[in-house]
């Protein structure tokens, strides 16, 4: 295996990625048995365990009604901002170190939705009538109710969802059929489907170029409108600490920072397990470094702005919630998060720091935690302080909760160790792009086909 | 053009603030704060005519009550100044709720009594009308509920019994309103005479603090004790339009001019 | 049952020129097989025209009415005065309309794609397998076995690495 990056031939990254999804060892199997055991153990089973009982499982009271399971929607539809917007606007602007990072940063996208999908099932009081939020013409002739910015949500969430599936299965097309030919048996069939008969002609690859660039120009505003309205059920409110028109940018500024924290922390796992270290180097942590930076500053931006509003406005309930948040019952957490959220991404201006492969992977770890947090203060603090002091009360999360949101973690993980060994988790053709194409050898015999 | 016409009318009427023309009745009602003695006979009287759950020690001691109708406390002053303020506070039946536009699933609509129903069978428990109510007054189910005997057996027929995963809020007693206008029109008709439908807190306050009646009526009580120059409407700056009135307890010094 | 003259290049200007010739001595469109998108294929095969946008546009327009329609329309079968707003209200119906129009562009946009494309395939066409790793291949289609000579020679001058005869079934 060739050790330099810039002598990579395009047979070599043919091999590492096909590879990387039929050879299969011990660590691997070790990793997807623990996963979906503690999937199993830490939400399924408290799960169930809700369902039978009520939600009294979880911590939630009078007046917080509204705990960590929406907390959690709403951080994992942030975190799949983060592949398919990326990838898209990157898409659009031709960047150059989009290609080794994005097909599983758009994986990223999709089962984040996925698990914010059952996060919601998880909340709801009765989920068996879930399907009641579909409109489908049935014989009680009812329909939902469109004026809900929860019912945005579902048809949002729905619309998100199949366009990022879509668009990465679309991308992924060529590399299936690269793929194809490598395998035998079950995987052979799967792929020979999969890749629909793709073969490379140049009419093929111009279709893909203009249905892709298509498919990105429709995803950024609707990856832009998902998470505004996620950011409406709450806005929507009247509520004090809620009822704010900056909730629209915050949450959308706040999904793309989590977003790309969770991209470099993905980036670092492939980087170790799949051995791409070629593919996925130091340049490709210095973009997403200063793109973290550029959020940082505007998410500390945004909270200044929302506290300096409520300071401003004069109200008094609007004050009391503010006091709250920073002062009250939560506020280790609230200073928690603006140290991991606002303080300690300031350390992305230093190149040295951006371009260190695991002081990059803590920062975005300390991000996404400082980031869940910003999201359960939202719903916490804002719930326990309104307008009426009589109805003021405190919620707690219990260990159902606790365990249901390790378990979604878990979810994710598992889906994501499934998706490497079916999806070439790196983008072959475009990887292959940005290098030199191969020269002929004079006198050299023909590379022939690599092992 | 009569297919434009047609169409025309429907627009007009669906783009109707409100959609109703009118109501047919609207329910309403006043609540004296100067004879409020904070008994919670109304909360005791609505908990057995609704089929409140009896939540227990343990849960009432996380937060989980559910009381349709609850007094809400306020300390006023230092000792040995000090003053408590009673508001019963229960679901304000808003002309404009803020309730209503959140449920995903239209569970809760504004009827034609003027009326904030919630419909139990069709709500699937997101709970976003508990965050979005300004007065908190909507209750969740986190569990099954029983009744230890002998309280089974005391349980009102006409209200049915909420399971888990469900919302509920006070309904100025919708089955007994449902009773009296079933029993006027059986009756030759006509409207419902005033006083002849009391909610159950209405019926138990030994203060007669509450007043219940059609505000349509302009000859009925509670039309006459809304307009009290001591009348206002709780949280009435959020536009909620809420159907309850609160008349204002007149300390003895406010008399004094300086 | 096609026969095809199959190059195989290593560059892939040089795979271009041969097409260029191919075509301008008179055989038919030949096709470029290739692991990534080759630039410049337009100048020298001919400018392509493709109706996804088409697709796109009317996907887009569908979507946005029909969602209006479902919103607006279920709301007045089953009117349902909510929060003293009327029974249209347009702000709302404004973002599922949005949602909907973005949801059938890109469906229809993927429709698009599929039929411009001819995929599914399904029956089998001339592939070269080694154009998925890291060779360039120009497929032209030959009659008979002079017309194979011929475009052997022409492949062979523009640099083909390997020239062989492909039959395609069908």
């Amino acid at each position: 295996m060739p050790a330099e990056s810039n002598d990579l031939q395009y047979a070599d990254i043919h091999r590492d990625v096909v590879r990387s999804i039929v050879e299969t060892g011990r660590t691997y199997y070790i990793t997807l048995a623990t996963a979906a055991g503690i999937t199993l153990v830490c939400f399924f089973f408290p799960w169930f365990y809700q369902l039978y009982y009520g939600i009294g499982a979880a911590g939630m009271n009078h007046p917080g009604v509204w705990g960590t399971y929406l907390a959690s929607f709403i951080f994992w539809i942030g975190l799949s901002h983060s592949g398919t917007l990326l990838s898209c606007v990157l898409h659009l602007t031709n960047s150059p170190w989009r290609k080794a990072i994005y097909r599983s940063a758009e994986a990223m996208t999709l089962f984040s939705l996925m698990v914010a999908a059952t996060m919601v099932m998880v909340h709801l009081g009765r989920p068996w009538f879930i399907h009641w939020t579909v409109p489908y013409p049935n014989q009680m002739e009812l329909w939902p109710n469109f004026r809900s910015p929860l019912l945005f949500d579902v048809m949002a969430v729905t619309t998100y969802l199949t366009g990022s599936s879509l668009f990465i299965y679309m991308g992924t097309i060529p590399d299936f059929a690269a793929v194809r030919d490598r395998t035998t048996g079950w995987r052979n069939h799967m792929y020979s489907l999969l890749s629909l008969g793709w073969r490379g002609t140049d009419k093929e690859w111009h279709r893909l170029h203009w249905a892709y660039t298509f498919l990105a120009v429709l995803i950024i505003p609707l990856a832009v409108s998902v998470h505004s309205i996620v950011s409406w059920d709450f806005a929507m409110s009247i509520v004090p600490a809620l009822h704010q028109t900056i909730f629209a940018p915050y949450f959308v500024v706040g999904a793309i920072y989590s977003g790309t924290a969770g991209i470099v922390t993905v980036m670092f796992v492939l980087r170790k397990s799949m051995n791409f270290g070629q593919y996925i180097n130091a340049s490709h942590f210095d973009n997403l470094g200063k793109l973290l930076l550029v959020l940082s500053l505007l998410w500390t931006y945004i909270n200044v702005v929302e506290l300096f509003t409520g300071w401003y406005s004069g109200t008094s309930t609007e004050y009391e919630a503010l006091k709250y948040k920073l002062f009250g019952y939560y506020a280790l957490m609230y200073w928690e998060m603006i140290l991991f959220c606002a303080v300690l991404p300031l350390l992305c201006i230093f190149k040295r720091f951006r371009t260190s492969f695991l002081p990059m992977l803590i920062l975005s770890i300390a991000i996404n935690i400082g980031m869940y947090t910003e999201r359960f203060l939202i719903i916490a603090t804002s719930l326990s302080r309104q307008y009426l002091p009589d109805a003021w009360g405190l919620y707690v999360p219990s260990l159902v909760e606790i365990s249901i949101l390790i378990g979604s973690l878990a979810l994710f993980v598992t889906m994501f160790l499934l998706f490497v060994k079916i999806f070439p988790s790196v983008s072959m053709y475009e990887v292959k792009e940005t290098m030199d194409t191969p020269k002929a050898e004079p006198a050299a015999p023909p590379q022939g086909s690599p092992a | 053009m009569n297919f434009l016409e047609r169409f025309a009318a429907g627009w007009r009427k669906n783009r109707k603030p409100g959609y109703y023309d009118e109501f047919d009745y609207h329910w309403s009602m006043t609540i004296d704060l100067d004879r409020c003695t904070g008994c919670e006979a109304c909360v005791t009287a609505c908990q057995a005519e609704n089929n409140l759950p009896i939540v227990g020690e343990k849960a009432m001691a996380k937060g989980r009550e559910v009381q349709w109708i609850r007094i809400e406390r306020y300390w006023e002053g230092e000792y040995p100044d000090i003053k408590l303020r009673f508001i019963p506070m229960m679901c304000q039946q808003c002309d404009a709720a803020p309730c209503e536009t959140v449920c995903p699933v239209s569970a809760t609509y504004h009827n034609q009594d003027g009326l904030n129903t919630q419909i139990y069978n069709r709500c699937i428990g997101t709970r976003s009308c508990a965050v979005y109510c300004p007065y908190e007054v909507r209750y969740f189910n986190y569990n099954d509920h029983k009744w230890d005997s002998p309280l089974d057996q005391q349980l009102n027929p006409d209200v049915t019994v909420r399971e888990k995963g469900v919302m509920e809020k006070c309904t100025f007693c919708i089955q007994r309103i449902r009773q009296a206008k079933d029993h006027a029109k059986d009756d030759g008709r006509r409207r419902v005479r005033d006083g002849e439908v009391q909610p159950a807190c209405v019926q138990s306050c030994p203060t007669q603090a509450l007043v219940f009646g059609d505000a349509k009526d302009p000859t009925s009580q509670v039309s006459k004790s809304m307009n009290d120059p001591r009348a206002y409407r709780v949280l009435d700056e959020l536009n909620t339009a809420p159907s309850v009135v609160y008349l204002k307890k007149v300390e003895a010094k406010d008399n004094h001019a300086g | 049952m096609t026969n095809f003259a199959i190059g195989l290049f290593r560059e892939p200007h040089a795979a271009l020129a041969a097409a260029g010739t191919l075509k301008r001595a008179g055989f038919a469109t030949p096709e470029l097989q290739s692991p990534v998108p080759i630039e410049g294929v337009e100048e020298v095969l001919g400018e392509k025209k493709s109706a996804i946008k088409h697709f796109t546009f009317f996907g887009g327009l569908i979507g946005g009415i029909s969602g209006f329609s479902l919103a607006a329309g279920t709301a007045v079968l089953w009117a349902h005065p909510v929060g003293g707003r009327p029974i249209i209200t347009i702000p709302p119906y404004l973002i599922i309309t949005y949602e909907l129009a973005i949801l059938f562009g890109i469906l229809f946009t993927l429709a698009g794609f599929f039929i411009s494309a001819r995929f599914p395939a399904i029956r089998e066409r001339v592939y070269v397998p080694e154009a998925a790793v890291d060779r360039f291949a120009v497929t032209v289609a030959c009659d008979d076995g002079e017309t194979f000579k011929r475009a052997e020679v022409i492949l062979r001058e523009s640099g083909a690495e390997q020239v062989r005869a492909q039959t395609e079934e069908g």
